[in-house]
């Protein structure tokens, strides 16, 4: 697992009532295929060359995906402070998916200050993020923002706000985890984020891919399990016509 | 004349034409050396990027030669394995690193350098910001591209700094490990050796900001930022498709032509410019000054062709100045030598054409109109002095130059003629040997007296009014024969006239004049009756009849030539000369204008 999928959601579920009928929610989607890496952005004088020692390492697209649990089942759950770093020339994760109410922290982990703002919306951030400081701003509604710095075209990153708070990163082999999900009928969304078809014109959205998912109360099943594939996808083309949705797996019994 | 006008015509218009392409001529050379000079631009702002571009490959290889270093490897290796990167670590890096960049050969060593770790974070620095580590570089396209195994160049800018950078994989035994960044910093020596054999100048810029150059100019960027801002997509045709422009800097003019740097700093409008310095205005003169020897060789100019038209239009001119002026000039000229010498009697019309025919002919029309005056003058002459041989008293030329007081078409001179010979002869007298001295010279020649009968035979003779010449005689002897005619005005008639109008003369008109004076003689001017003495004395010398020639009327005819001449030329005195011509006499009357 990589070091930023822990920081996509640390905040933690202040409360919820009924725990004992909260359960987990564990699954994996299965990536398709990463695609070849798309043309060289920044071209120097020169084209990029491969070099003669090694094959070219395949994009590891899991970061670029969020997941996000939609039901009727009402949720007790406080809105959480969600904290998201700026490690140097990115940050910790590409895209994060942020429940609404919830405050979002942008640290600056780095030496060097930086001016992001919101590409959706200009006033949401404002000013200088200088070392070691934050920023921070309350989603108040679902949305998706695009952050970055005018002055470095390459940070760039995503920000989710979904209307729930079961929200969760993929590892690099596409698992995710959701705590004290209530029981419940819900539905699995995925977020694609593709910063190389944003270069080219392109937007990113959720997929429309989504799985019925029913989580049973904790004294059923410690852990509801959820697998689905995403096949056919062309990530090239963009997530409005790339992603297939895939076999979708009901709730799987707890593997306790 | 009429060809030398028209070759003088065409001179001229050639000379216009000539000078009108002399003036109009630079202009479009002007306009093929602003070409000239845009081309060259372009031309070198397009080496310039093959410059970079073979820069950019030979510092892609030695990133590539970097990232080979067994010590890189293991160091990077090493850093990748765990989670959070030391200061030690760091700096047992950063020495790997500093060791194997100082064992690089060249000209072109870089400026920094970066390991990086196979997750993206930089695990040293070297030789800029060399204790900052641990942060993620990944992220920028360079070194994500690295990172995937791909060696690429980028541009750089960071604090106002731009750096040419290249980036490899590490790789150890077919795994990656990490990714090494070099930079190259862009400096004034980095764009003086781009320039270095191409004869401009350029300058590495970002947005409005200098960077770096081959020359210090300081001008407003403004207009060059404007024509990167129009450009499109594709960077590569940026020197064909910019239009040079000018810029000023301080009192001088260049030309500049723009084309943008790839890569990261492009977002930043990271941009190079070629300039050259505009050269001055081609004129005529400045094509003039601008021109040397080596123009003017014989290899060069063609010497024969300009020599050949010059000689000609030389000859062609000189030819028809002497077909058209200079030998009908001579050919006039001649004519009036030989017509002033008597070898011809007139001009040849014929001969002369044009102007010069017009001109003999209006000598000849004058000829014959004093020719019909001397005849008459020459037969008053030959009835007072007799019948003189012919040509002895010839009055062609006493009379020529017995000017008219009144000029045709002006007054005469102001000043008085020079001294001339009236002569009865040719133009070429022989002088007198008989007078061998000169006539005895006197303030005035008084008029010829005459005896006169009675005081009431004849009235007193009227006081002539006073002339100038005259004025320090006493008064003139009054004339006792024919009452003595009014002088005339100046412009009254000419002289010829006096001796046309003048009564015949011979002996029997004398003698009742001598019989009536024998109670009174004569007075008796010794000048004229010495001239007179001289001349009998000449003529009995020469065989010649003096019978009919008497003192009185010689003298009154001295009298009146003496005074016509004073009236005509306003001279003071009239010299007469006994003299020998063709063995006969003659008598030449020169006017004296000042005291001798």
């Amino acid at each position: 697992m990589r070091l930023g999928f822990s920081v996509g959601i640390f905040g933690a579920i202040a409360a919820f009532a009924g725990a004992s009928r909260a359960g987990t929610v564990v699954g994996k989607l299965e990536l398709p295929a990463p695609p070849e890496r798309g043309p060289v952005i920044a071209k120097g004088f020169l084209d990029r060359t491969e070099n003669p020692l090694a094959d070219i390492k395949k994009v590891n697209i899991a970061p670029y995906f969020v997941v996000a649990l939609e039901g009727e089942a009402k949720s007790d759950t406080a809105p959480a402070e969600v904290s998201w770093e700026l490690v140097g020339e990115s940050f910790a994760r590409p895209v994060i998916a942020v429940p609404v109410g919830a405050q979002v922290v942008i640290k600056n982990t780095t030496k060097i200050a930086r001016t992001i703002g919101a590409r959706e919306d200009p006033t949401l951030l404002t000013g200088p993020l200088n070392p070691t400081n934050t920023k921070s701003f309350r989603a108040t509604q679902p949305a998706i923002y695009t952050i970055g710095d005018a002055g470095a075209p390459h940070l760039r990153g995503k920000i989710v706000v979904v209307a729930t708070p079961h929200v969760a990163s993929l590892d690099d082999s596409g698992r995710f985890e959701m705590a004290d999900v209530p029981e419940g009928n819900y539905k699995l969304r995925v977020f694609y984020y593709d910063p190389a078809g944003e270069a080219h014109g392109g937007t990113s959205v959720w997929l429309p891919f989504s799985t019925d998912v029913m989580v049973a109360s904790k004294a059923k099943a410690s852990k509801t399990e959820v697998n689905a594939k995403l096949s056919a996808v062309d990530l090239s083309s963009g997530p409005a016509s790339g992603l297939a949705p895939g076999p979708s797996s009901g709730p799987a019994p707890g593997k306790q | 004349m009429f060809w030398s006008k028209i070759w003088f015509f065409v001179i001229a218009l050639v000379a216009a034409v000539a000078l009108t392409i002399a003036l109009v001529l630079p202009r479009p050379a002007q306009r093929t050396l602003i070409r000239g000079e845009a081309n060259r631009l372009q031309t070198a702002c397009g080496v310039i990027r093959i410059l970079l571009a073979d820069d950019a490959r030979n510092r892609v290889e030695l990133a590539g030669a970097f990232a080979r270093s067994p010590e890189i490897m293991n160091a990077l290796d090493a850093a990748s394995g765990v989670d959070r990167i030391e200061d030690a670590r760091m700096k047992q890096v950063r020495d790997v690193g500093d060791t194997v960049m100082k064992s690089i050969q060249g000209n072109r060593k870089p400026d920094f350098a970066m390991l990086i770790d196979k997750r993206g974070r930089v695990v040293a620095r070297v030789r800029l910001d060399d204790n900052d580590f641990g942060d993620v570089a990944a992220g920028r396209p360079l070194i994500d591209d690295a990172l995937a195994g791909y060696l690429r160049d980028d541009i750089w800018a960071q604090n106002g700094t731009m750096y040419f950078v290249s980036a490899a994989p590490v790789v150890k035994q077919g795994a990656y490990v990490g990714a090494v960044v070099l930079g190259h910093q862009v400096t004034n020596q980095l764009a003086e050796k781009l320039v270095k054999s191409l004869d401009v100048d350029m300058g590495f810029h970002l947005g409005p900001d200098g960077v770096a150059g081959s020359k210090t100019i300081a001008f407003d960027h403004t207009q060059m930022q404007a024509a990167i801002a129009k450009l499109g997509d594709d960077l590569a045709t940026d020197c064909q498709v910019v239009r040079p422009m000018d810029v000023h800097a301080g009192a001088d003019d260049y030309t500049a032509i723009v084309a943008r740097l790839p890569g990261e700093a492009a977002a930043k409008h990271a941009y190079y410019s070629v300039i050259i310095k505009r050269p001055a205005g081609v004129g005529f003169l400045a094509t003039l000054k601008a021109a040397n020897e080596d123009d003017l060789s014989f290899g060069n100019f063609p010497w024969i062709l300009v020599g050949g038209a010059f000689l000609v239009a030389l000859g062609l001119g000189i030819g028809l100045m002497l077909l058209e002026a200079d030998r009908p000039l001579r050919r006039l000229t001649t004519d009036a030598v030989r017509l002033a010498k008597g070898e011809t009697e007139r001009m040849s019309e014929d001969a002369h054409g044009g102007k010069f025919g017009s001109i003999a002919r209006s000598v000849n029309i004058h000829i014959d109109k004093l020719g019909r005056e001397a005849k008459s003058a020459l037969k008053d002459l030959d009835q007072m002095l007799g019948p003189a041989p012919e040509g002895s008293l010839g009055t062609i030329d006493l009379l020529a130059t017995a000017l008219p007081s009144v000029r045709p078409g002006g007054p005469a001179p102001a000043v008085a003629p020079p001294p001339s010979e009236f002569r009865f002869q040719g133009p070429d007298p022989t002088p007198a040997p008989m007078p061998a001295r000169k006539p005895p010279a006197r303030p005035g020649t008084p008029p010829p007296f005459r005896a006169v009968t009675t005081a009431a035979a004849a009235p007193p003779p009227p006081t002539p009014p006073p002339r100038p010449s005259q004025q320090q005689h006493a008064t003139p002897p009054p004339t006792l024969s024919a009452p003595q005619r009014p002088s005339q005005p100046p412009h009254a008639a000419p002289p010829l006239d006096l001796f046309a109008q003048q009564a015949p003369l011979n002996l029997e008109d004398d003698l009742p004049v001598r019989g009536s004076t024998e109670l009174d003689p004569p007075r008796v001017d010794p000048y004229f009756k010495q001239i007179f003495d001289q001349f009998v004395s000449t003529k009995q010398r020469c065989n010649e009849s003096i019978a009919g020639l008497v003192y009185e009327r010689f003298a009154e005819k001295l009298v009146k030539n003496r005074d016509d001449l004073i009236m005509k030329t306003g001279c003071r005195e009239v010299r007469f000369t006994v003299y020998v011509k063709d063995g006969k006499a003659a008598l030449k009357a020169t006017p004296v204008k000042d005291e001798p």
